[in-house]
């Protein structure tokens, strides 16, 4: 179910521009605005360049807009939040430390002391299904693995928004669909709001309440539609009828 | 090039091999140069009859014991290789530290760049004669000169190290509301520490190469260097031989040694990294 | 740029703490010193002393071997020994260079050469190329050559491994790819290995240009009548050191001169690499 209509506007997009500086200045965001509502699932869909990390990256606040404002909550944005955990697009996960030093990363960032840490960090490598591997380095690990391993930590510091750029783009189809799962009963017990970056149509449609197509290059709001399906949803929804005319209507706002 | 790898057997053979021809090419060499190589050296002021210039085996070996005995090649690569860890350590500790603020500070490049920068550009060795006007003849200006030089490699390798850790592991860091300390700790410091190896490999070598020249230029006993002159004045050259070779050896087993802390530190870098 | 703001100040802190008498000027020579000893030594001729100062001095220098004079007495300049200096840089990096690479290329190319050289290759490196001088010396005596002989020595050296790497590890994936596509072998290595390697080697270069100095001025020092070393120690002082000392205002000048060549000829190549690999951007 996505969240109701009245649910409080977490982050909020007015008018977003940005340029990159360079030889050769580039656009990539022009007169974006878009609102992310409290626990609803978004997906930001959009070819390749169109500009959907730059966006990702501004809301998280890694990046100043250079036109336009962006809000979290209400106040402008000033620097990353300890509300917001991010989840990149590349290895993200410190290679020098084992699976549950990674995990715990953010307690300790925090202060929280070594039992509270240890508690938190048993819980969620054990939702990830890794509690074999609490003490190994990520070059031990499977890529997808890998990415879990970020999950859990950005999922650590329990921060109420989640963005994610295009974290399971280096997966195979069934890794890749196997983390979706996992991403969604993730989502389904703890009720974050989520902002999911993806160039690939079925994986937004499968996961999101809601889908925003970018444009290519500079990337403005294309179409933004609500996603009907019924939850949980299986992989088997894929093939429903309903899947496919989604899918239709993102291939026409893609163009 | 070669499809899979051969085994490692094979190519420790055939390292065994290349190493072997070597050795045996030298004493056939030696031995038949007997009559044939000149004989006669210049000193630069007469001629020396009767030099042997490829020692055989046997004057190695009997030169070799002599030395060995009298205490006179263990008391210069004592002193030798005490210099060399000496310096080491010293440039070692000032360069990594001052390699890491000018990392972490644009500030702190700027003041320190043009020192760095004339250090890195004036041929080692051109220091000696100013550190030996400063600090006369002797331990200091060789154990300094020898820091100088590391300071300088570990320093641009510590710089290099912290500038180029990947971005993203500072904005996750950054994300999961790590303070500047912690991620200074906890992040640049092991992201930059292949780097500082990589770097302090090729530090310990350039000691090397300055404490041999050093030692060359103020010759004083016991030292390898001057073991090397002294022998090349009478000249004996079987004393030459095996202090050359002795000298190799020593920088191999120092780089051997460096190579293994090296891959233990690093032991979480197996990936493309 | 500060960095620039930053050498001024060094320069006149420098100016200030020399000639406040802090230091011995024998240990800390004297800013302006350093400036006339830069002169004579460029333009190669003591100018006549005309102040009674410069009487007492001229009489004193007269009386006892001095560096500067030494130097001019050998006809020494600055200019003339750098020039010395930097073409057995240029010859050694000219010779070396191009036998370290193919080595490196050799050994990163075939396995099996690999293994069969790269033993000797570590044995070899590991001897530092002036403690071979000395021996070499009895072999070809005084001349140029055992000069040159270390210099292009340690360039070869040090340029192995970069060009070992960059052919072993980048361009080994494009030499597959290209393989796959059947190009004949002198094409992989014309258009596939040397440039998919250069990247590497150039970077290697630069490192091997600042070898080439540190070992051509060690040469000079230990055993040479000409060139930046020889200038630096005062032509020869270093075998009767009992008898004279070295200045350090000659000292000071020779190692700026030096530093400023080195990081010419540094400027020179990194440009050169820069413009070499635009590709690799």
């Amino acid at each position: 179910m996505s969240s109701p209509a009245g649910a409080p506007i977490r982050l909020e997009a007015v008018d977003l521009g940005y340029t990159y500086a360079g030889a050769t200045p580039t656009r990539a965001l022009e007169n974006l605005s878009l609102a992310v509502r409290d626990t609803e699932f978004l997906a930001v869909l959009g070819p390749v360049g169109c500009g959907k990390t730059t966006l990702l990256r501004i809301l998280a606040g890694f990046l100043r807009p250079t036109t336009g404002s962006v809000r979290r909550d209400g106040a402008a944005v000033e620097g990353t939040s300890l509300q917001i955990g991010y989840v990149f697009q590349e290895d993200a996960v410190f290679p020098w430390m084992t699976v549950r030093d990674n995990v715990e990363f953010g307690l300790v960032a925090r202060g929280a002391d070594p039992a509270a840490r240890r508690a938190v960090s048993d819980e969620l490598i054990g939702l990830i299904g890794l509690s074999a591997f609490v003490s190994a380095y990520p070059k031990d690990l499977s890529a997808g693995m890998s990415k879990m391993v970020e999950v859990a930590r950005v999922l650590a510091t329990d921060p109420s928004i989640l963005l994610l750029d295009e974290p399971f783009g280096a997966l195979d189809a069934q890794t890749r669909a196997r983390m979706q799962d996992e991403l969604a009963r993730l989502w389904e017990r703890r009720r974050k709001t989520v902002v999911f970056v993806t160039h690939d149509a079925e994986e937004a449609i499968y996961l999101a309440d809601r889908i925003v197509v970018l444009s290519s290059r500079p990337g403005r709001v294309r179409a933004d539609f609500p996603v009907q399906l019924p939850r949980p949803r299986s992989q088997e929804a894929r093939f429903s009828a309903d899947f496919s005319a989604l899918k239709r209507r993102v291939w026409e706002a893609l163009g | 090039m070669n499809g899979a790898a051969p085994a490692l057997r094979t190519r420790a053979t055939r390292a065994v091999l290349s190493l072997g021809v070597m050795a045996v090419v030298y004493g056939l060499a030696a031995e038949a140069g007997r009559g044939r190589l000149p004989d006669r050296v210049w000193l630069g002021t007469h001629y020396v009859e009767n030099v042997q210039l490829l020692p055989p085996y046997r004057s190695l070996a009997e030169e070799g014991t002599f030395l060995v005995e009298s205490g006179i090649l263990t008391g210069s690569i004592a002193v030798s290789a005490g210099r060399v860890l000496l310096g080491f350590v010293l440039g070692a500790a000032a360069g990594i530290l001052v390699g890491l603020w000018t990392g972490r500070r644009a500030r702190a490049e700027y003041l320190a760049g043009p020192w760095v920068t004339f250090l890195q550009f004036t041929p080692a060795l051109a220091l000696l004669p100013l550190y030996v006007l400063w600090f006369g003849y002797g331990e200091i200006s060789k154990v300094l000169l020898i820091a100088t030089n590391v300071a300088v490699v570990a320093l641009l390798g510590a710089h290099q190290g912290v500038r180029s850790v990947p971005r993203v592991y500072l904005d996750a860091a950054s994300a999961l509301g790590a303070g500047e300390r912690l991620t200074f700790r906890k992040i640049v410091l092991p992201a930059a520490l292949p780097h500082i190896f990589a770097s302090l490999r090729i530090a310990l070598g350039l000691a090397w190469v300055t404490i041999v020249v050093a030692e060359l230029i103020d010759a004083q006993m016991p030292s390898l260097g001057y073991l090397l002159t002294l022998a090349g004045a009478y000249p004996r050259v079987p004393t030459m031989v095996i202090g050359i070779g002795t000298i190799g050896a020593l920088v191999l087993a120092f780089d051997l040694l460096a190579m293994s802390l090296h891959v233990r530190a690093t032991r979480w870098m197996r990936r493309a990294a | 740029m500060l960095g620039s703001a930053s050498l001024a100040a060094l320069v006149l802190a420098y100016t200030a703490i020399s000639n406040a008498h802090v230091f011995r000027p024998e240990v800390v020579p004297p800013a302006q010193e350093i400036a006339v000893a830069f002169t004579e030594l460029v333009v190669g001729t003591r100018p006549p002393p005309v102040t009674e100062d410069q009487q007492h001095a001229a009489h004193h220098h007269h009386h006892s071997s001095d560096h500067v004079g030494t130097l001019l007495q050998q006809g020494v300049t600055l200019q003339a020994s750098l020039a010395i200096t930097a073409a057995r840089v240029l010859f050694g990096l000219l010779v070396g260079a191009p036998l370290g690479i193919l080595l490196g290329i050799l050994m990163g190319w075939s396995r099996r050469a690999d293994d069969y050289l790269h033993p000797m290759y570590v044995l070899l490196r590991s001897v530092p190329p002036l403690a071979l001088i000395t021996y070499v010396m009895l072999w070809l005596g005084h001349g140029e050559a055992h000069r040159l002989i270390p210099i292009v020595y340690a360039v070869a050296a040090t340029m192995v491994i970069p060009a070992y790497h960059g052919a072993r590890d980048v361009a080994f994936t494009y030499l597959v790819a290209a393989r796959a596509l059947g190009a004949p072998r002198w094409l992989l290595i014309r258009k596939v290995l040397v440039p998919a390697a250069s990247p590497a080697i150039l970077g290697g270069f630069r490192y091997a240009v600042a070898i080439a100095w540190m070992t051509a001025v060690g040469a000079e020092m230990l055993m040479s009548e000409n060139g930046m070393g020889n200038l630096i120690v005062g032509g020869g002082l270093w075998a009767s050191r009992s008898q004279t000392k070295a200045d350090p205002a000659v000292v000071m000048v020779g190692i700026l001169a030096l530093a400023a060549a080195g990081w010419a000829m540094d400027a020179l190549a990194r440009s050169a690499a820069a413009r070499l690999t635009r590709w690799a951007r």
